[in-house]
């Protein structure tokens, strides 16, 4: 990511016009990424790039990636939305992904924040626990 | 000196004693012509003896101050040598005897330290000896004790190990007997439960 003062300023206004009652929205996004394409930038490519790295971090933030081996109920991602939007007061979704080796539970992560709730995890707590 | 001085004294005074006793002899007048006869023979005669007696005092004189003087200062400094030489002699020996009194006390005294110093010294070497073997029993006691810590050290380390191993082969097992064992229903009755826990904990 680049240094320029000006490119992350410039970046940082362009994720302020992409959110939509605080949320960054794909619709504005859209909205953001026609009008840097009709813009003359004369370094258009490291605005994009820069406006690219935040956007990521907003969506992970406000994203509750639900690792599951299986199929999980919608009453529980609602469950986990509801409660992680009141938890981080700010809205979060939740995406779902399938991942075997939990063998079964959950772990979900927001941001730079795990939340393990799995059959694996235990089991390796447990293991890391005994001396 | 002086009994040499006086025989030539009375030497000298001899003649005058015979003149002397010659007048007072008035009633052995009759002597006295024998006398005056045999003097006549002999050639004694007044001046002759007068002038014996003059040759006789100096010589007596000459004899005196040039032979018995010098003689009798030689011996006089002879003698006060040889006087010299004896208190000398006296003084070095009672010297002597103060320093055999002086060496006998210093070989005591000596003798004295010396023992005072051998006991000292076996007294330091007891304490030395005490010392050192209270120290050796320490180090042999530090030495057991380190030991005894290192073994403990060791087996703790070693059920560690083993307590570690036997939960990673019971980790893994059960892992894999729960990933063949349950059902993709009971999985996600799991899921569901651990969501709704997690949801509800963070909430």
């Amino acid at each position: 990511m680049t240094r320029d003062k000006k490119i992350l300023r410039f970046a940082k206004n362009l994720v302020e016009l992409s959110r939509e009652h605080g949320v960054v929205t794909e619709s504005r996004v859209a909205e953001v990424l026609n009008g840097l394409k009709q813009a003359e930038l004369r370094r258009k490519l490291l605005v994009l790039k820069t406006y690219l790295y935040y956007i990521r971090r907003i969506v992970a933030d406000q994203t509750a990636v639900v690792a599951t081996p299986g199929a999980l109920s919608p009453e529980a991602l609602t469950a986990i939305e509801s409660s992680f939007t009141q938890l981080y007061g700010r809205p979060i979704s939740a995406v779902t992904t399938p991942d075997a080796s939990l063998i079964a539970g959950v772990r979900i992560r927001v941001g730079d924040d795990v939340y393990d709730a799995s059959i694996a995890g235990r089991l390796k707590r447990f293991a890391e626990n005994v001396h | 000196m002086k009994a040499i001085s006086i025989a030539l004294f009375l030497g000298m005074l001899l003649p005058l004693g015979l003149l002397a006793a010659a007048p007072e002899a008035t009633e052995v007048a009759a002597e006295v012509g024998k006398l005056e006869a045999i003097t006549g023979k002999f050639g004694v005669t007044w001046p002759t003896l007068i002038a014996q007696m003059i040759n006789f005092c100096l010589v007596a004189t000459v004899l005196y101050f040039f032979a018995v003087k010098p003689v009798a200062k030689t011996l006089d400094e002879r003698q006060q040598k040889i006087a010299d030489g004896l208190q000398y002699a006296e003084e070095m020996k009672t010297q002597l005897a103060e320093a055999e009194r002086e060496r006998a006390a210093k070989i005591k005294e000596a003798a004295q330290d010396a023992q005072r110093i051998l006991s000292e010294a076996r007294e330091q070497s007891k304490e030395m000896i005490e010392h050192k073997t209270q120290e050796a029993a320490a180090h042999a006691e530090a030495i057991i004790r380190k030991a005894s810590e290192a073994t403990e050290l060791e087996r703790q380390q070693m059920l560690s190990d083993v307590r570690k191993e036997v939960a990673r082969l019971v980790v893994a097992t059960t892992s894999t007997v729960l990933s063949r064992e349950l059902s993709d229903a009971d999985k996600q009755t799991f899921s569901d439960a651990a969501a709704k826990e997690l949801a509800s904990s963070a909430s």
